[in-house]
């Protein structure tokens, strides 16, 4: 019996046998496994003692953590009432900003002479540091929720608009050809095909605009001179009277606070977008 | 114009920044008889996919008119009476198998004809185990069967696909044609089908339009004569090979006619 030789490849060596393909998809660890919570924890303690070194030396420039801890434990009513007043803010503004960037951007998708219109407006107002307006809009409503609330507002609106913008185009052809031969009306379209595509963008564009708006609300607050209330007037009075305590204890407040919001979106993300390729590749 | 078929005639379609000696689609004149089953095969850049977008009312021709059993395109849409087999399969990746197959009843819901039970249909491309599966949850071949099962859901009377089984391995195609032939043998529906390969077209064809580009025109249309229902044994006899060879004749002497038109033009 013979064996034919096809092609001169024939002769050369067998190539290498391909990887395991489970060897090369990225594997998911849980917290508690020391790879994930070691690096983390290795830094903390680093910059903890820096931190201690520091605050020994220089008292008046860092605060002990135990200090600060303490501020924490010890009043815990006054920095939960300020972290509520600059949570309710930071809320409001990002509801009010994120809500109307979302109607725009659906509208300015679907009537582009209002998109023509509205685009350079918004971008102008984007690129306006709108902290600047802030004791304008306080000598306008008063020293009240409105001017903060406005300030975050502007601060969230072009992060949700750009984003929910691009996921209301990013709509693939094909599909559209499979709508359009459906004679599937505008309203269809944007309901059962531009608006679930533009999911992922919007939670996209809230994971950014959350944590900022904890970021406009206390810029507000520092700006608003007379506010009587939140943890951006807590830090600013007690910065004044030396109480690095306190100020420090209002920024883990609102890191807190940053943290929860973060978590949040990602918990909704897991819940909404199983099925997009971020969720499916978290580290792609 | 009976208004029994599908008529093409006299079809130039050019694209904007494209050579205008040298249109997309050049005085097509093409007849698609009912519940046939046709393929357009040749070489890339013919306009075979233009040609099915044009049937598809997608695009719009420069001159001539196509007339879908004596409706135009966009009359045929709005009754949705066309379904689209796109080369990707292009599933709504929220929905899960039997939401997507079940999408066109969902969309301009006052028209079409009653829809086949989504049960029927994920039973028909073999999928009733992977209803609640998402797109992202299933193979090529599985996404491309939930894309054929949701054209054929609203019994459309003309089944567009344009290179369906493109994108998977020759198993899974081989597999795909086979399940392809006894779906349309049950439901008999007129197909248009673009196609590269000659195998696919010869087996599953009635009619198979051969074209050549620059500028995309018909080359030449060939009957294919073999029995029905082309089970494995039809589709591997010698008969089937002479067939091919026949087609494959046609579409060399296409390619060739492209490359002289091409030098005649730069010449």
């Amino acid at each position: 019996m013979s064996t034919e030789v096809i092609g001169s490849s024939a002769a050369s060596p067998p190539p290498e046998p391909a990887r395991d393909p489970a060897q090369r998809r990225p594997r998911t660890r849980s917290v508690f496994h020391p790879f994930v919570w070691l690096p983390t924890t290795v830094l903390l303690l680093i910059l903890g003692a820096a931190w201690a070194a520091v605050a020994e030396a220089h008292p008046y420039v860092l605060p002990g953590l135990g200090e600060v801890g303490t501020a924490l434990v010890e009043n815990p009513a006054l920095f939960l009432g300020n972290a509520w007043s600059t949570l309710g803010i930071a809320l409001t503004g990002v509801a009010a900003g994120a809500i109307s960037a979302f109607v725009l951007a659906v509208v300015m998708s679907e009537v582009p002479v209002v998109r023509r219109a509205l685009m350079p407006i918004a971008v102008v107002i984007n690129v306006t540091p709108v902290v600047a307006i802030t004791p304008a809009l306080v000598v306008a409503f008063g020293f009240g929720m409105a001017p903060k609330v406005i300030v975050t507002a502007i601060i969230t609106f072009f992060p949700v608009l750009i984003n929910v913008t691009t996921g209301l185009r990013s709509v693939s052809p094909t599909v559209l050809q499979v709508f359009r031969t459906l004679n599937a009306s505008r309203w269809e379209v944007l309901l059962r095909l531009r608006l679930p595509g533009s999911l992922p963008y919007t939670l996209a564009a809230l994971r950014v605009v959350l944590p900022l708006s904890v970021v406009g609300a206390v810029v507000a607050e520092f700006v608003a001179a007379g506010s009587s209330g939140g943890l951006g007037t807590m830090i600013r009075n007690s910065a004044s009277t030396a109480r690095l305590d306190f100020v420090y204890a209002a920024v883990t407040c609102l890191a807190a606070m940053g943290l929860t919001m973060l978590a949040l979106v990602t918990a909704i993300e897991r819940r909404v977008l199983f099925w997009h390729e971020s969720r499916r590749h978290p580290s792609g | 114009m009976t208004g029994d078929d599908i008529e093409i005639r006299h079809l130039t379609k050019r694209y904007r920044g494209g050579a205008s000696d040298r249109p997309a689609l050049q005085n097509i004149d093409l007849e698609i008889p009912h519940r046939r089953f046709v393929s357009l095969i040749g070489p890339s850049g013919c306009g075979k996919s233009t040609l099915l977008r044009v049937i598809a009312g997608l695009t719009v021709p420069d001159h001539g008119h196509v007339s879908l059993f004596g409706r135009t395109p966009r009359e045929m849409c709005r009754r949705k009476a066309i379904g689209l087999v796109p080369q990707t399969p292009a599933l709504l990746p929220w929905l899960n198998v039997r939401q997507n197959i079940a999408l066109p009843t969902m969309v301009n819901r006052r028209r079409g004809t009653p829809p086949e039970s989504t049960d029927d249909l994920l039973r028909a491309v073999g999928l009733q185990d992977s209803a609640r599966r998402y797109p992202h949850q299933l193979s090529g071949g599985m996404s491309q069967r939930v894309a054929i099962a949701r054209a054929l859901g609203l019994r459309p009377d003309v089944l567009l696909m344009d290179e369906p089984f493109s994108a998977l391995d020759e198993f899974t195609r081989e597999a795909l044609r086979m399940q392809l032939l006894e779906l349309w043998q049950r439901r008999a529906t007129t197909v248009v089908f673009v196609t590269h390969s000659v195998h696919e077209a010869v087996v599953l064809s009635d009619r198979i339009v051969v074209m050549s580009a620059r500028p995309g025109r018909i080359h030449e249309v060939l009957d294919v004569d073999l029995p029905r229902p082309r089970e494995r044994e039809v589709v591997s006899a010698s008969r089937t090979r002479e067939v091919e060879g026949r087609v494959r004749a046609s579409l060399h002497g296409a390619w060739s006619s492209g490359i002289t038109a091409t030098e005649s033009v730069a010449s």
